[in-house]
């Protein structure tokens, strides 16, 4: 099992609680986004053209605390930006751990070895590793040779240290089935708990255009990945969403589930798209036209299955519907019944 | 509405980079407003008091005689918001930050790397016979 049961326990409470409760949009992971800047400069990526002034801004410590109480989700996400940088980062995940917060601290792991002599094992901090594929496929990603290799060592380092290790891919129109399964079956050689999976979203901003993946693609591309699973496969996140991502499953978007806090406040309306701020999560969920964000809502939303949008609608229907409980369970007991 | 299109010598092909915007109505200006929002790069907005502010344009809220926006200066750490009637121009005078640049540069050193890998390939094919 992928994902310990404590924190399992913890999301289904926190769920289930939002039901009791009648909350009909709540946030399921926070993702705090501490800075843009970034040691690396992928192709895929839309989040760090800024200017100088604004990469070098940051979130405080007090101020990232602040919005995992103002938001309350039992999980903040940590992306960037490479989180690394900020050099008060230990400081924020401590205290987020404090608070018993499941923190994934999402890093290219390029700063990750060296740094980590300032963290604590726990089970409510992993490191959520970004590995696009092996060698060739992620330093193509990352567009620098070398990364991968720096990549492995820190993950081997990190889970010699007793700490929770994940990986988080991001798949492009070129992905390899083939060679996609090799690369799950190199990272479960080396250790960690899970891995994470999401086709990447066409940032209008990204210099790469050409590789996002459409919707019927990305189904064909991950049901000839994960169709078949092998059985020491863990992932770490809902098979719902695995099963979305393979078109065995339909969902509506649920922008609200992974709101975004960094330096401009708290984006509207997800993750990924911008189209404005709000200064408080309050004002996010009460402001923004939710309605209008979607598959077949927004043209800006067409193609998009990522998920920030998606795996918490698939929590949704394990806790809404028996199906999706069922099939739930199901899965996460045997994995290779897919 | 009145812009400098075309007349600057360093603007970046299919960028917004070097355009004055000079809006003569309030949806020109709301509109000028928005591409600035989407914008990349630093603006500089020429107030109607003289006044003059460099930054990040970073949010927006169009509500009539109450709108406003959000900069970042490129001088200071504090947020300024500036309402919408107090603007004459906006320049796009920062660079574009999303024009691309480097993945063209590490596209076309790649590219290189793969051609040698594919005359390589061919030689080889040749050398066997079978091309």
């Amino acid at each position: 099992m992928a994902v310990p049961i404590s924190q399992m326990f913890t999301v289904a409470k926190y769920v289930l609680t939002q039901k009791v409760n009648r909350v009909k949009r709540y946030p399921l992971v926070l993702m705090l986004e501490p800075l843009f800047r970034c040691n690396l400069a992928c192709a895929g990526c839309g989040k760090i053209q800024y200017p100088d002034h604004v990469l070098d801004k940051r979130l405080t410590p007090e101020e990232c605390w602040a919005a995992a109480e103002e938001c309350g989700a039992p999980i903040v996400s940590i992306p960037g930006g490479e989180p690394m940088i900020h050099p008060e980062m230990a400081s924020i995940v401590s205290g987020l751990v404090a608070q018993q917060r499941y923190v994934y601290l999402c890093t290219n792991a390029i700063l990750m070895e060296r740094k980590l002599d300032e963290y604590q094992p726990s089970k409510y901090l992993t490191f959520s590793v970004h590995m696009d594929g092996l060698k060739d496929e992620h330093d193509l990603a990352v567009c620098r040779d070398g990364v991968y290799d720096v990549a492995v060592k820190a993950i081997k380092a990190a889970l010699k240290r007793g700490h929770r290790v994940t990986t988080n891919t991001t798949l492009f129109d070129d992905a390899n089935p083939e060679r996609m399964r090799k690369f799950f079956d190199a990272m479960m050689e080396l250790g960690v708990e899970g891995m994470m999976v999401s086709p990447g979203y066409s940032y209008q901003k990204a210099p790469d255009q050409q590789h996002f993946l459409k919707r019927e693609r990305t189904r064909e591309l991950f049901s000839r990945i994960l169709g078949s699973p092998k059985k020491g496969w863990q992932f770490n996140q809902s098979p719902l969403f695995l099963d979305f991502l393979m078109g065995r499953r339909e969902y509506e978007c649920t922008p609200w589930g992974n709101p975004t806090y960094n330096v401009f406040g708290w984006q509207k309306p997800c993750y990924l798209l911008q189209e404005g701020y709000a200064k408080t999560f309050r004002e996010l969920m009460e402001s923004t036209e939710w309605d209008r964000y979607g598959t077949g809502r927004n043209e800006k939303c067409a193609d998009c299955m990522v998920h920030c949008g998606y795996e918490a609608s698939a929590v949704e229907d394990t806790f809404g519907t028996l199906s999706g409980f069922g099939r739930t369970v199901k899965l996460t007991m045997s994995p290779t019944s897919r | 509405m009145t812009d400098t299109k075309n007349h600057s010598v360093d603007r970046v092909a299919g960028s917004l980079e070097g355009r004055v915007f000079r809006p003569a109505s309030f949806a020109e200006l709301a509109e000028a407003v928005e591409l600035a929002f989407d914008y990349r790069g630093d603006v500089t907005i020429a107030l109607k008091s003289g006044e003059s502010l460099v930054g990040y344009l970073f949010n927006r809220q169009v509500s009539g005689s109450e709108s406003s926006l959000e900069l970042f200066p490129s001088d200071s750490s504090i947020a300024q918001k500036i309402r919408y009637d107090q603007i004459a121009t906006i320049a796009f005078t920062g660079e574009d930050t999303a024009t691309g640049k480097s993945w063209e540069t590490w596209i076309s050193k790649k590219e290189s790397e793969r051609r040698a890998e594919v005359e390589r390939v061919a030689a080889d094919a040749k050398a066997r016979g079978i091309l």
